[in-house]
């Protein structure tokens, strides 16, 4: 019930609410309107007219009265003069010969058809009066006669006359004829059929009508409900003391009821025209939203990614509108469709990015084949930094494009992604052939030579690889482990593949649980420096110490530098790391003696932070320690990348008095070209070398040739991992100038360099021993 | 020739033993003078015998259409010529019942003549003009005036003694259009009498 009250009510509103309500409402108000003022209008100006046509009637029926009359007292005065005039009359009257004059005036009375004709002599005696004459009138007669009177209404008792007199003279007044009409009621009502319409003429003595009447003019009376026009106007009296008028009066409200069919078929013919405004303005207004609904039908089939198009109707302004509606719609769609193709591919290659390739292995997971097996294939390029950096990103681009285009047509029906940067991954089945075959059909795919913007390029790639279901069957976790792999795959050396295994992931959590140790470790002061010395034979003293990480695990004890160092090399952890050692070296160093020096080693990703020359200033200036007793060891792979900002930065340091050490050299590249290109300060020939110095000949000749080609430098060397007197007494004689190794000290703790520096002469025996 | 005679017989009647003259003004309801009045008075001792001249001629002229005089005083017997003096012709007639007569259609420089037999008023009219008006008062008593322009007369010798005192005018509103008073008439010297009358 509730219900469908509000459901009338929220329709209710949704009428009051549309377009089409509106206009039906306005248009039909308007006509309306427009019916009802015409409509008062007529009424007003019936009424007004019909009160003029009244009064004019009135004002004509007074005046046709006042014609008709006079025509008739000239009638009858010329007739009665006639007979006054006549010579034998007037003797008839002046003798008194009544007999005479009645038959004289009787005669007359025949021949013109008149009421009334008799004689009244000077005296006021009557003769030929048809009737009987009430008392006294003979003489007010006569008084009027005398006093002139000549024509006008004569009242005798009840009766009215039309009469005019003429007076008899011999020649003095004698006496006068008097000729009279009746004025009953044929002869009014054949003077109402004068008028277009019924005045109901009628004669009453003036004195009959109300005081406050103004004569001549129509007034309204309200007589018992009805209007009443009534206009009294004054006639010819006869007798001047008799005053007469004429009343004419008319019904308003019955001249008006005349008019009422018309104000009806007028109020009738309204209303029909407010039923067909508002049928028509409905119809209008159906017409004119009928494509407005349409419109706003595919506006919200638009909005639920519907791309709904409007059929054009007319050529209007609601044609056009659509027409801009539909194409709008296109455009949006087709820009929909871009940004879609860009959310989900890669701008450069036009492969799937990491987005669609998440949603392809999500779907390919949900749908497993039973008889064949797909694998996630994640790759990236060796050595493309090199490529950008040396033939410049648009080379690098367009080797991404040939290796995107050779990855396509690898895969045939799979699905290949470009992840960002050199990364590509590959879903494909193993319906045509094994994984293990792919994998390295696909090593040899990228892997041939290519041509780049007149470059030859040989691309290499390593291969991780992921089988779905097995190793994952989200996304998140296929992806990583294939990266997993491929990051094994790299390790174990580059351009091989490696299936992801368990252990791997296992590795991964370590590595990352250290990861979150390490980052422990620096607030917790769980790093500590140790110091192996340097001797020179030369000198026969310690001439440095080279600063050794070591990291106190408070549940797994001493962690190998071999293994958290690579960690935070690769998660730039050292960064703060190195900084703090920098920082702790140059502490400990301001307190040993001037000739003592401190090594620190510094790594590449060190070098690649620009923050480096900042902290070693920092560091030399807080603790005073003079530039030239900090000695930075580097490796040569500190050139494989960057090499011409890292020689900036290390002359800069250079300048500033910093000595520079290249160490462990002789593994790796060796590029003689390095020496050349910087003054190092001292070499430090590998412990490789050493090992072999007692058991091979030609160990002996690359020391003695190391050592002199650094003497021609001007380039001091040390021998690292000397562990027996034998091995000293050959470096000596080839000509190496320091040596570093367990035959003369491990490395030791702070408070053991003191000691070690206090007891400087039993190590010197020693070197020399 | 007539005039002549006529101041003789005028000298002899003025010539009573004892007689008094009489003035009279008639005046109307309003004041004014009344021209035209015929004044006779009838002395109570009777009328003095023989016969009655007056110092005008018996005679009433038409002339440009009209009677003159207006108004003529005759005494009984007398006979009345009506010279035509006119271009044109007249039919003067008389209704009253002194004398009821007619003289048909007479023309220039024609006369006729009526004789009054009885006293009384006569009023003449013209038949063929309607604006003509004349009277006749014809009087049995020699003492009779009428009134000038402003209303008064003179009546000379009169008896002395009571006498009625008739006052006639065309239009008095009275039987005959008369009035009657009484007068003392003084033997010998004047009075003066105001008359007021009420007209038509």
């Amino acid at each position: 019930m509730a219900g469908g009250i509000s459901g009338l009510r929220r329709g209710a509103e949704r009428l009051g609410a549309s377009l089409s309500a509106k206009m039906t409402l306005f248009y039909a108000g308007l006509f309306a309107l427009a019916a009802a003022l015409i409509l008062l209008g007529a009424q007003t100006g019936i009424s007004a007219y019909a009160e003029r046509m009244v009064a004019s009637e009135m004002a004509a029926g007074a005046k046709v009265f006042d014609r008709v009359t006079t025509m008739r007292y000239a009638q009858l005065g010329d007739a009665g003069r006639v007979l006054a005039a006549d010579f034998g009359f007037r003797e008839a009257a002046a003798t008194g010969d009544a007999p005479t004059i009645a038959s004289a005036l009787d005669s007359l009375k025949g021949r013109l058809d008149l009421d009334q004709a008799f004689f009244v002599d000077i005296d006021g005696n009557l003769t030929g009066f048809a009737g009987a004459l009430p008392a006294g009138e003979a003489e007010t007669l006569r008084a009027a006669l005398e006093g002139g009177a000549d024509r006008g209404v004569l009242r005798i008792g009840d009766l009215r006359f039309n009469a005019a007199a003429a007076p008899v003279e011999a020649p003095m007044t004698i006496g006068w004829v008097v000729f009279g009409n009746a004025l009953d009621g044929g002869e009014m009502a054949a003077l109402s059929k004068l008028s277009a319409i019924d005045l109901a003429p009628r004669i009453v003595p003036a004195s009959d009508l109300p005081a406050d009447m103004a004569l001549g003019t129509a007034s309204e009376i309200d007589a018992s409900g009805e209007r009443m026009l009534v206009q009294a106007s004054p006639i010819a009296s006869f007798r001047s003391d008799d005053p007469q008028a004429l009343l004419l009066e008319y019904s308003l409200t019955h001249a008006l009821a005349q008019y009422a069919p018309m104000l009806w078929s007028l109020l009738i013919c309204g209303i029909v025209g407010v039923m067909m405004a508002a049928a028509g303005s409905w119809l209008l207004a159906k017409r004119i939203t009928r494509p407005i609904r349409a419109l706003d039908a595919a506006a919200r089939r638009v909005a639920q990614g519907d791309y709904a198009q409007v059929a054009v109707e007319t050529r209007d302004e609601l044609g056009t509108l659509a027409d801009s509606f539909n194409r709008m719609v296109d455009d949006i769609g087709e820009r929909e469709r871009q940004i879609t193709h860009m959310a989900l591919h890669d701008g450069l290659t036009g492969l799937a990015n990491r987005t669609l390739l998440r949603e392809h292995l999500a779907m390919t997971v949900a749908r497993p084949s039973i008889d064949r097996k797909q694998a996630l294939f994640c790759l990236d390029l060796d050595n493309f930094k090199v490529v950008n950096d040396t033939l410049g990103h648009p080379t690098g681009d367009a080797l991404l494009c040939e290796i995107a285009r050779r990855l396509s047509d690898f895969a045939g029906d799979g699905f290949v992604a470009r992840l960002g940067g050199d990364e590509f991954a590959l879903v494909i089945d193993d319906s045509q052939r094994p994984l293990d075959r792919i994998a390295h059909e696909l090593i040899q795919t990228v892997a041939s030579p290519c041509i780049v913007n007149g470059h030859r390029i040989v691309p290499g790639t390593s291969v991780g690889i992921s089988i779905l279901g097995a190793d994952g069957i989200d996304s998140v976790t296929l992806v990583k482990n294939a990266d997993l792999a491929l990051y094994r795959a790299k390790h174990d050396g580059r351009g091989g593949y490696r299936f992801f295994e368990a252990e791997m992931d296992a590795e991964a959590q370590k590595r990352r649980q250290m990861e979150l140790d390490l980052h422990d470790a620096i607030a917790e002061g769980q790093l500590s420096l140790m110091f192996q010395p340097l001797f020179d034979l030369n000198q026969g003293r310690v001439s440095a110490f080279e600063a050794l990480l070591r990291w106190h695990h408070p549940t797994r004890g001493l962690v190998s530098p071999v293994d958290f160092i690579p960690l935070a090399e690769d998660t730039g952890l050292i960064i703060p790391i190195g900084e703090w050692v920098i920082r702790e070296a140059c502490r400990v160093a301001k307190g040993w003696p001037d000739h003592v020096r401190v090594a620190v080693n510094v790594s590449p990703v060190q070098f690649r932070n620009p923050g480096l020359n900042t902290v070693i200033l920092q560091a030399l200036s807080e603790t005073g320690l003079p530039p030239n007793r900090l000695e930075l060891e580097i490796t040569e792979s500190l050139f494989i990348d960057n090499a011409e900002t890292t020689l900036a930065s290390l002359h800069s340091l250079r300048a500033l008095g910093v000595r520079v050490a290249l160490d462990d050299f002789g593994t790796g590249y060796s590029s003689l070209s390095y020496l050349r290109s910087f003054p190092f300060d001292k070499i430090k020939i590998d412990r490789s070398f050493i090992i072999d110095l007692l058991n091979s000949e030609g160990a002996t000749a690359i020391i003695k040739s190391i050592t002199t080609l650094a003497e021609a430098l001007g380039m001091e060397t040390t021998a690292e991992g000397v562990e027996s007197a034998g091995q000293m007494d050959i470096l000596r004689e080839q000509g190496c100038s320091h040596i570093q190794g367990y035959y003369f000290s491990k490395p030791v703790t702070e408070d053991a360099v003191a000691a070690m520096l206090d007891g400087g002469a039993e190590a010197r025996r020693a070197a020399n021993g | 020739m007539k005039t002549v005679l006529a101041i003789v017989a005028a000298s002899f009647a003025a010539l009573p033993v004892q007689a008094g003259n009489v003035g009279i003004r008639v005046v109307d309801a309003g004041g004014k003078p009344v021209a035209d009045a015929v004044v006779t008075i009838h002395p109570a001792s009777g009328v003095p015998a023989g016969p009655i001249r007056f110092p005008w001629a018996n005679q009433v002229i038409q002339k440009n259409i009209a009677f003159n005089p207006g108004t003529l005083i005759v005494p009984v017997g007398a006979t009345v010529t009506f010279p035509n003096q006119d271009k044109v012709r007249h039919h003067v007639y008389s209704f009253s019942k002194a004398a009821k007569f007619e003289i048909k259609l007479f023309g220039r420089d024609e006369s006729r003549s009526y004789t009054f037999r009885t006293p009384g008023a006569v009023a003449l009219g013209c038949n063929i003009h309607d604006s003509m008006s004349g009277f006749i008062k014809v009087v049995d008593t020699p003492f009779a005036a009428k009134t000038n322009a402003t209303g008064g007369t003179l009546v000379e010798g009169v008896t002395g003694g009571k006498a009625k005192l008739t006052v006639w005018h065309p239009r008095l509103r009275a039987k005959d259009n008369e009035a009657v008073f009484d007068l003392d008439v003084p033997a010998s010297g004047e009075i003066a009498k105001r008359i007021q009358i009420v007209l038509r």
